[in-house]
């Protein structure tokens, strides 16, 4: 249902992202994982519109959409849950939602946060502004996300900031919404329950897809994540790759 | 009495559809138009006639009181003093405002000189829309000027807002404040075209346990210009601050000089401030939520005004 070809982002003669091609299937529960700075955001961003592609294709339900805007690419049903949210001043959570879901409608608000699994009520009146925790405006990008009904939903780091206690369910949500709505879920993440969920792990490492497959054969990769210098991989067993 | 204009001027300024419940004075091109007193809420005219006193009896709970001001005479420039006095632990709610609808080349303006003594323990809550319209090209000018001294204990919350189409503006706000008095301004500027607004604001904490919360929001759009100056001084163990950000559109100008004395070492000051164009994170999540480019900047200056 998303297929990139060729896709490169480069930045002064830097190829922040160099040459991916992959294709994601409708549907399925992919997690992207790989060092700090190896291309993951500006991947998303790419597939969002957010960042303008310098070279390759992007087809969306066999669209090519490289040259559509972000609104655009929001309508087509493809949603962006942000690594690092916008704060905004007079702005919020109902408001948010409200535009996400296309509708202000209480009773539908309401069936959004229990559908996110939000229990207290009055966050819905909670500015979206500098005054959240990281764990809070996380909460609210990724309800915002959901509440877009997107057929394909990316999730930059929904983890971060929040509590130990959280993530499972989070997990859990994502893997529902997977299961009732079909989405074609994209999670990008370090933490072993995201992997877990996957269908299918993916690697980056300094802008190119060096892994894709399940997570027993990524571990010992992921394992030595600290000492792993990446090269290309030939093939997805490779296990030279992994050291 | 009330022609189409005048409903529109006293909607856009006052939220009011026709005329006022409880207590109001409706002042048009200079002259009292109409007028409604309470049984603990008094309006009369000032001994000059240059303005009115509204006096507030000690204790009264929940009741507003409009004073509107609608001018569409070519050529006036109308000045009033007015006076708010509110009684002791009264709790109450004064919706002032102008509206300009200017129909000629001639300029039209209003000038409101509104002094506030809040008694101890009250509390009040002030708001004051100001907004000009209509075809002529007549300069539109409108400067305000708030006076408020807070006895002890005492509570105001001010929400100052000039909505569009003023062409010059002078704003002006003075405060002082006595023992554990509370005081909260909110002003809201969005100029455009060739406007030019200045605010410029004083704000003494003289007593000790006083709070003074001063936020500004300023949108400069076109080729219009905005100056913010705000200066809280602290004579008393006490808390100011003055939170102040404008976005800048267009070829918009901006300067904003916040200014902090502190006379008296247990005082705590503190200000932010912030001149910029609207953030890009802002913009692509909104359009990320399905937003068009235009419709993301309306809803975020719509919630910075808000
Ligand atoms: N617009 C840009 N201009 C210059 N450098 C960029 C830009 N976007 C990303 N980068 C750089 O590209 C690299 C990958 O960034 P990013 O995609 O955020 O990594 P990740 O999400 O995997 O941690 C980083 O070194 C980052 O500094
Ligand atoms: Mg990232």
């Amino acid at each position: 249902m998303l297929e990139l070809k060729d896709l490169y982002f480069s930045v002064s003669g830097r190829d922040i992202i160099d040459g991916m091609s992959y294709t994601f299937e409708k549907g399925k529960f992919y997690s992207i994982t790989g060092p700090n700075g190896s291309g993951k955001t500006t991947l998303a961003k790419l597939i969002m519109g957010i960042n303008p592609v310098s070279s390759g294709s992007i087809s969306f339900q066999g669209k090519e959409i490289s040259s559509l805007s972000i609104t655009e690419r929001a309508r087509e049903g493809i949603a962006y849950s942000f690594q690092q949210p916008a704060r905004f001043k007079g702005i919020t959570f109902r408001d948010l939602l409200a535009i996400a879901a296309g509708t202000d409608d209480e009773a539908m608000l309401l069936a959004l946060l229990r559908r996110v699994g939000i229990c207290s009520l009055s966050f819905l009146d909670n500015p979206v502004d500098a005054k959240l925790s990281g764990g809070e405006i996380k909460k609210i990008e990724l309800a915002t996300t959901i509440a877009r009904n997107p057929k394909l939903a990316i999730y930059d780091e929904p983890d971060t900031g929040i509590d130990l206690w959280t993530i499972q369910p989070m997990v859990r949500l994502l893997k529902r919404e997977q299961h009732e709505h079909g989405t074609t879920t994209v999670v990008v993440s370090h933490n072993r329950a995201f992997l877990e969920a996957a269908d299918i792990v993916l690697m980056i490492s300094e802008g190119k897809l060096v892994y894709k497959g399940d997570l027993t054969d990524a571990l010992p990769m992921l394992n030595d994540l600290s000492v792993c210098n990446y090269r290309k991989c030939v093939g997805d067993k490779d296990v030279g790759c992994y050291r | 009495m009330l022609d189409a204009i005048d409903k529109d001027l006293l909607k856009k300024v006052a939220d009011l559809e026709g005329l006022p419940k409880g207590a109001f004075n409706i002042r048009k091109n200079g002259k009292l138009l109409k007028r409604e007193v309470s049984a603990n809420i008094n309006i009369e005219s000032n001994a000059d006639g240059s303005g009115i006193i509204v006096t507030i009896k000690p204790g009264t709970i929940n009741e507003s009181v409009h004073i509107p001001v609608i001018l569409s005479l070519a050529g006036l420039y109308d000045v009033v003093y007015n006076n708010f006095i509110i009684g002791e632990g009264a709790d109450v709610t004064i919706i002032a405002g102008c509206g300009i609808h200017c129909g000629s080349l001639e300029p039209e303006g209003h000038a409101g000189i509104h002094e506030f003594r809040v008694g101890k323990g009250a509390k009040v809550k002030y708001v004051e829309k100001h907004y000009a319209t209509g075809p002529g090209r007549g300069r539109r000018t409108l400067n305000p000027t708030t006076k408020v001294f807070l006895e002890a204990g005492a509570a105001a919350e001010m929400e100052l807002t000039q909505i569009g189409g003023v062409d010059e503006a002078n704003r002006a706000n003075e405060a002082t404040l006595g023992p554990d008095s509370l005081l909260l301004i909110t002003e809201r500027v969005l100029t455009e075209g060739n406007q030019k607004a200045v605010s410029a604001n004083t704000i003494i904490l003289a007593g000790a346990g006083s709070r003074a919360n001063m936020i500004s929001r300023s949108v400069i759009k076109g080729d219009s210009e905005q100056d913010f100056y705000a200066t809280m001084e602290a004579l008393a163990p006490c808390f100011g601050h003055i939170e102040c950000d404008a976005i800048i559109m267009d070829n918009g100008r901006n300067e904003t000089v916040p200014s902090l004395k502190a006379r008296h070492p247990d005082a705590a000051l503190t200000h932010e401030a912030s001149i910029g164009k609207i953030a890009s994170d802002q913009l692509m999540k909104l359009m990320s939520l399905g937003l068009t480019y235009d419709e993301a900047v309306n809803r975020i200056i719509q919630g910075f005004l808000k």
